[in-house]
């Protein structure tokens, strides 16, 4: 596998788990968010407000889906909603390896602008394999939001 | 049959809209096929979408993206005339992870069109399309462009044309 490709610069499973470390000691996500690829490609953000971590994707032209309006992509609302809960688990629930999702549900409920988007997410249940967490994305007003969404994980 | 212009425009138009504008052009994919209420689309590897720098495989995002893309561009192909369709929800099942390296097809089918509603399922595989990466069922609602929007849409298309062609 090109590991060199990926560029992130996260190599073993050692590594992995210090970073993670170092995220909740220093109580940075963002330093999750920086080791995963995917979240440079939207623009993806995370910080600890008030004792829960808010995240956020910073606007930009690349993630419009229809520029007559212009609205975000759907398809970037939900990778963004799946990133947030990935690294709420791996932050909040103190996982060791990346979780898997298994299953997504998203319910589009405004359309979004070109500006910030901002998702809290909140771990509904947690078994000893299974985690449902529910995300909320909103922008202006967190009472009028973007879109909700569900997502499972397999952990361990 | 009669010349249907804008329905001739239809297949240009579309896949301009969702290959080389904003979201689309970032993930870098090809549209293959466009019938009504049929769009195939593929996409190439790019490290810069990896959502497990462990392994390499691509993030989950990026199946979303994709198979939002090839179904609403399905639902669009479907109402027969210009239109937009936005997304009221979609639900996605993962059965494992993607192969680094390896381009990813996606097809998007319209099951089902009624007044209001338009019902979708998507499918993404990379060797195997019996054996997919993910399958989804997506929802979008059904909304009739007239004619003066649609012409707004050729015009800000024929704009962005000419801006790129003089850059």
């Amino acid at each position: 596998m090109d590991d060199s490709a990926v560029g992130s610069g996260i190599e073993s499973h050692e590594q992995l788990r210090a970073c993670l470390l170092a995220a909740r000691e220093q109580d940075r996500p963002q330093l999750i968010l920086d080791f995963i690829p995917y979240s440079g490609f939207i623009g993806a953000h995370a910080k600890v407000d008030e004792g829960d971590v808010l995240y956020w994707l910073e606007p930009r032209r690349s993630n419009i889906g229809n520029p007559s309006l212009p609205a975000l992509h759907g398809g970037v609302i939900a990778g963004f909603l799946e990133l947030s809960a990935s690294v709420e688990l791996l932050f909040g629930l103190r996982l060791n390896s990346m979780p898997k999702v298994v299953d997504f549900s998203l319910d589009y409920l405004r359309p979004g602008r070109l500006q910030a988007l901002y998702a809290s997410c909140k771990v509904l249940r947690q078994g000893k394999q299974l985690v449902n967490v529910s995300i909320t994305a909103w922008q202006v007003d967190i009472e009028l939001p973007v879109a909700t969404a569900r997502c499972h994980f397999l952990i361990n | 049959m009669k010349f249907n212009f804008k329905a001739a425009l239809f297949r240009p138009v579309l896949k301009m809209a969702m290959e080389r504008v904003g979201h689309g052009k970032l993930l870098g994919f090809t549209i293959t096929k466009v019938a009504r209420g049929q769009v195939n689309l593929t996409c190439p590897y790019d490290s810069k979408t990896v959502g497990n720098p462990l392994t390499g495989v691509v993030h989950g995002g990026i199946i979303v993206s994709l198979l939002d893309t090839c179904c609403g561009a399905a639902a669009m192909s479907a109402m027969g005339k210009p239109s937009v369709a936005p997304t009221m929800d979609l639900r996605l099942d993962y059965m494992h992870p993607a192969t680094p390296n390896e381009p990813i097809f996606v097809s998007g089918t319209v099951y089902k069109t009624t007044s209001s509603v338009i019902f979708c399922r998507g499918m993404a595989w990379q060797q195997d399309e019996n054996n997919p990466i993910a399958h989804c069922v997506a929802t979008f609602m059904r909304l009739d462009l007239d004619r003066a929007q649609f012409s707004g849409v050729i015009k800000s298309g024929f704009k962005r044309l000419l801006s790129r062609a003089t850059e």
